[in-house]
């Protein structure tokens, strides 16, 4: 069977987190990677430490090489923390990045469930699945690039704006320093001296 | 201050207001309002010579309101630019201010606001703080008694370039005070208000008394705290030099201020925690360390820069450990006490931080954004055929949309910010999003729901706020059903009410539909074009007597962890509360309804692959054949 991905055949991997302990002291990740790898189109799957770190990242990048690998799944933490982190280990194995995808089972399952090991467990199980069904799916998509017009604005021109504003300018970018009252200073410049020099404020 | 104003490359706009911003990282345009100030920058060169003749007095916000400003005049004597302006509510058009300027010319009373835009790669966000107004508090008399003022009050009080040049006198009869009461925590630390530590009002107190204490040896000064918290670098020290000057630290929260109508004199009523008892005690003044809040116009930029905020309304950044300095919009930053409640110190180091965040994207040459773009089917699109439809222009917030009858609907790339509306509206399903493929959806959906669908709580989640808002349910260790089953899109506009059809023909329990609140929605509109989606839903359930609750709507922010697993909860009891026999009879009754619903998408393509996928994934699950 063949999802997606024009004629090529899937080959999955999977890596389940055990992130220290907090998936594994909920759920037993290796009981997550066993089910994983009944799963269709999955060739490999495993669980690891941490697949965050060195170690998880470059077993990842052999496996790749090694099982010929053509979609990744990490069953860790949130895509907020780490999605980044992982499209650029596929892509260092040469795979490209978007066919990497994610199962949030520490944030959205072990850290949620602790109470309840065995739901914990049975969703990490459907997480797992639900994103090896979508990395089916996947297709290789490249970045979108933009031209970046080199000017700054800052908003606000109390002393975190004026100091920012300065650096910009000091860092050889136009910067413009909007300011909706009168003057700049903001609260600062209405203070006597400041602690902890006591200096005057202006 | 005329660092920056002098600053080759510092362009300063003062008495200017943000009104629109557009684009995204590297490529924004901003809108800003030029308020008029009715003289000319460029010619004005500060004299002030238009002030002096100026028969109108106006409060002046810079003291606080304790000193009077001309209609026309500078809010101090340092003020960056120094440009004069007028107070158009205020002047009398009488003139004088005219003759006095008179050959500079700066004067111009028919200047207008301008609005102009300007295309920057990079925002930086730094619009500060506000004071909380101590008057909603009866029990401190602010308002009511003169001499009890704020602390900001004070620091114009004390201070030599204020309106009384560093003389403090009491408001009530201009005498100096010989006894001084500084009270800590008002509004700040009390559920009634604002529950936060105010961070920088313990050192202000410290700052205020060994201030006073150098001015007026003599005086007396009490400062009344709960905890006193000093926990930068020098602090405590700072601390320990206050407490060796003769200055009483009394810990207690005072519970009452009543005045002598005659003297107009204080008497602060509180516990004194290391007496054991009540005290009374007398003062000639009181300073109330006001607590700090966001500024009044916070949700209004939240939703112009299209950020989000925090619980309280400060703006929230990325990562509150690893990203402190990023909003979740690539390319916008914050620096102090905007984002949180901070010192001098702090928010000079954050200013720095953002500069240089900024600074990483201004100095590349381009920029890479993520392809979760929209992409339409020629051939699928019934405008391309001669036919009037054009129902995903009118989603897109973005004008992104190219339609013209007869010819088929396109997408221009670059404008495109990837909510999903238009795929979700398309009723011919004819558009689809590049990494949010219907058949990627739904090959979740029925992996999600393989075993025991009707336990299930399917959660739909955007990217942005109530995905995030189940992690922060999770990092708090809000504990809730574990038959949760969640899966996430960029926006509730990507929710195809295909999806939720199918997930209620494959026999879901529940199903939630949750994105941003209005105000936060990462795509301007898209948050409403799910949410009038989702009304319709509600109603069609409704009508084919659904019971009420397995189908729920709900707006959840980055912030509201507790609300995403109060949700949950609540559906898994509604869940609860339906006898089994009578859920599956459900299931059964309006299945034939979402079959004939949810049949339509089966045409689209990939689709059917997807459910092949997902057959064969039940079969691996469950051992049996489906
Ligand atoms: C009584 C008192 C005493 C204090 N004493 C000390 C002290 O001794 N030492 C110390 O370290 N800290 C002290 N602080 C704290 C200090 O005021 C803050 O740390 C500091 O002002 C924060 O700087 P900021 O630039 O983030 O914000 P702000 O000073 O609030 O500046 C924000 C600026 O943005 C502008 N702005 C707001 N909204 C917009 C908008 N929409 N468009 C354009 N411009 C906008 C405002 O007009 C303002 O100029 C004291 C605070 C108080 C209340
Ligand atoms: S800094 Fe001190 S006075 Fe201010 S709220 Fe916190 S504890 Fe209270
Ligand atoms: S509606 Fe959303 S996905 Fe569609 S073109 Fe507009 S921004 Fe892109
Ligand atoms: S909504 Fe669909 S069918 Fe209608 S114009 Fe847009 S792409 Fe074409």
């Amino acid at each position: 069977m063949a999802g997606d991905n024009g004629n090529e055949e899937l080959r999955i991997g999977v890596y389940v987190c055990h992130c220290g302990s907090n998936i594994a002291g909920v759920i037993d990740p290796k009981v997550v990677a066993e089910y994983a790898s009944t799963l269709p189109g999955v060739v490999h799957a495993t669980d690891t430490l941490y697949a965050c770190a060195d170690s998880g990242q470059s077993l990842i990048k052999e496996d790749i090489k090694k099982y010929n690998l053509n979609r990744v799944v990490v069953a860790a933490c949130s895509v907020k923390m780490h999605e980044p982190t992982f499209r650029a280990v596929v892509a260092e194995a040469g795979l490209n990045p978007f066919l990497m995808e994610m199962a949030n089972i520490r944030e959205q399952c072990t850290w949620a469930h602790g109470h309840d090991p065995e739901g914990a467990l049975e969703k990490a199980k459907d997480l797992t699945a639900a994103a090896v069904a979508k990395a089916s799916f996947l297709r290789p998509l490249d970045m979108i690039k933009v031209p970046i017009t080199k000017r700054a604005m800052v908003i606000g021109g109390g002393v975190a704006g004026i100091n920012a504003a300065l650096d910009l300018g000091d860092q050889g970018i136009e910067t413009i320093l909007v300011e909706k009252q009168p003057t700049i200073g903001g609260v600062m410049a209405q203070l006597n001296k400041t602690f902890p020099t006591m200096d005057c404020s202006i | 201050m005329v660092d920056a104003a002098r600053h080759p490359k510092v362009d300063v706009r003062t008495y200017t207001e943000v009104e629109r911003v557009e684009g995204f990282v590297g490529n924004f345009k901003v809108q800003l309002r030029e308020k008029s100030r009715y003289v000319i920058a460029d010619r004005c060169n500060g004299c002030g010579e238009c002030a002096k003749v100026c028969p109108i007095e106006v409060p002046n916000y810079f003291d606080m309101n304790l000193a009077p400003r001309k209609a026309i005049d500078v809010p101090m004597s340092q003020s960056v630019p120094l440009v004069y302006s007028i107070d158009m509510d205020a002047c009398i058009h009488c003139y004088k201010c005219v003759d006095a300027c008179g050959k500079l010319e700066a004067i111009d009373f028919s200047m207008e606001d301008k609005l102009v835009w300007e295309d920057v790669g990079s925002i930086v966000v730094a619009t500060g703080y506000s004071h909380f107004d101590p008057s909603v508090m009866p029990e401190y008399g602010y308002g009511r008694y003169p001499n009890v003022v704020t602390a900001i009050e004070m620091e114009r009080l004390n201070n030599s370039a204020g309106p009384t040049a560093g003389n403090l006198i009491r408001p009530s009869d201009g005498a100096n005070p010989k006894r001084l009461a500084i009270i800590n925590c008002v509004g700040s630390r009390d559920k009634r208000f604002n529950p936060w530590c105010s961070n920088f009002c313990c050192m202000y107190a410290i700052k205020n008394a060994i201030l006073l204490k150098q001015a007026y040896p003599d005086m007396d000064i009490t400062v009344y705290y709960i905890d006193i918290r000093t926990p930068s670098k020098g602090y405590e020290e700072f601390y320990d030099r206050a407490r060796k000057m003769d200055i009483h630290f009394t810990q207690g929260r005072p519970s009452l201020i009543t005045e002598d109508p005659e003297t107009r004199n204080l008497f602060v009523h509180s516990e004194d925690v290391a007496l054991g008892r009540v005290t009374e005690r007398e003062y000639d003044m009181v300073m109330l360390n006001q607590a700090a809040i966001p500024q009044p116009d916070a949700d209004e930029m939240s939703s112009v820069l299209n950020i989000s905020q925090s619980p309280g309304g400060w703006f929230m950044e990325y990562h509150p450990k690893l990203r402190p300095i990023d909003t979740p919009t690539d390319g916008i930053f914050l620096a102090g006490a905007c984002q949180g409640i901070k010192d001098i110190p702090a928010s000079v180091a954050q200013g720095s931080a953002a500069a240089a965040r900024a600074g990483r994207v201004l100095h590349a040459k381009e920029w890479e954004i993520e392809p979760v773009v929209a992409v339409v089917w020629e051939d699928r699109c019934i405008s391309a055929k001669g036919k009037k439809c054009g129902l995903c222009a009118k989603a897109c917030p973005y004008g992104a949309i190219e339609y013209e009858v007869g010819k088929a609907a396109h997408v221009v790339t670059a404008k495109c910010h990837g909510c999903g509306g238009c795929v979700a509206e398309c009723p011919h399903n004819a558009i689809t999003q590049l990494h949010f493929t219907d058949a990627q959806i739904l090959a979740q959906i029925h992996a999600l729901l393989a075993e025991k669908p009707e336990e299930k709580i399917l959660a739909f989640r955007c990217n942005w706020c109530s995905y995030p808002g189940a992690d922060l349910a999770g990092t708090s260790h809000f504990e809730y059903s574990a038959n949760e089953r969640g899966l996430r899109v960029m926006c509730a506009a990507r929710m195809d009410a295909d999806f939720i059809y199918e997930a209620f023909r494959l026999g879901a329990g529940a199903v939630l539909y949750s994105g941003c609140h209005p105000q936060d929605c990462h795509y301007i509109t898209g948050q409403r074009v799910g949410a009038r989606r989702a009304e319709r839903l509600l109603k069609a359930f409704e009508k084919m007597g659904m019971t009420p609750g397995r189908f729920r709507v709900e707006w959840i922010s980055a912030a509201e962890g507790d609300k995403y697993a109060r949700v949950i909860n609540e559906m898994q009891a509604t869940l609860d509360s339906i006898p089994k026999e009578k859920l599956l009879e459900e299931i059964e009754r309006l299945r034939p309804q979402m079959e004939k619903r949810a049949r339509r998408m089966r045409e689209t393509p990939q689709v059917e692959k997807a459910l092949e996928y997902s057959r064969e994934l039940e079969t691996a699950m469950t051992g049996k054949e489906v």
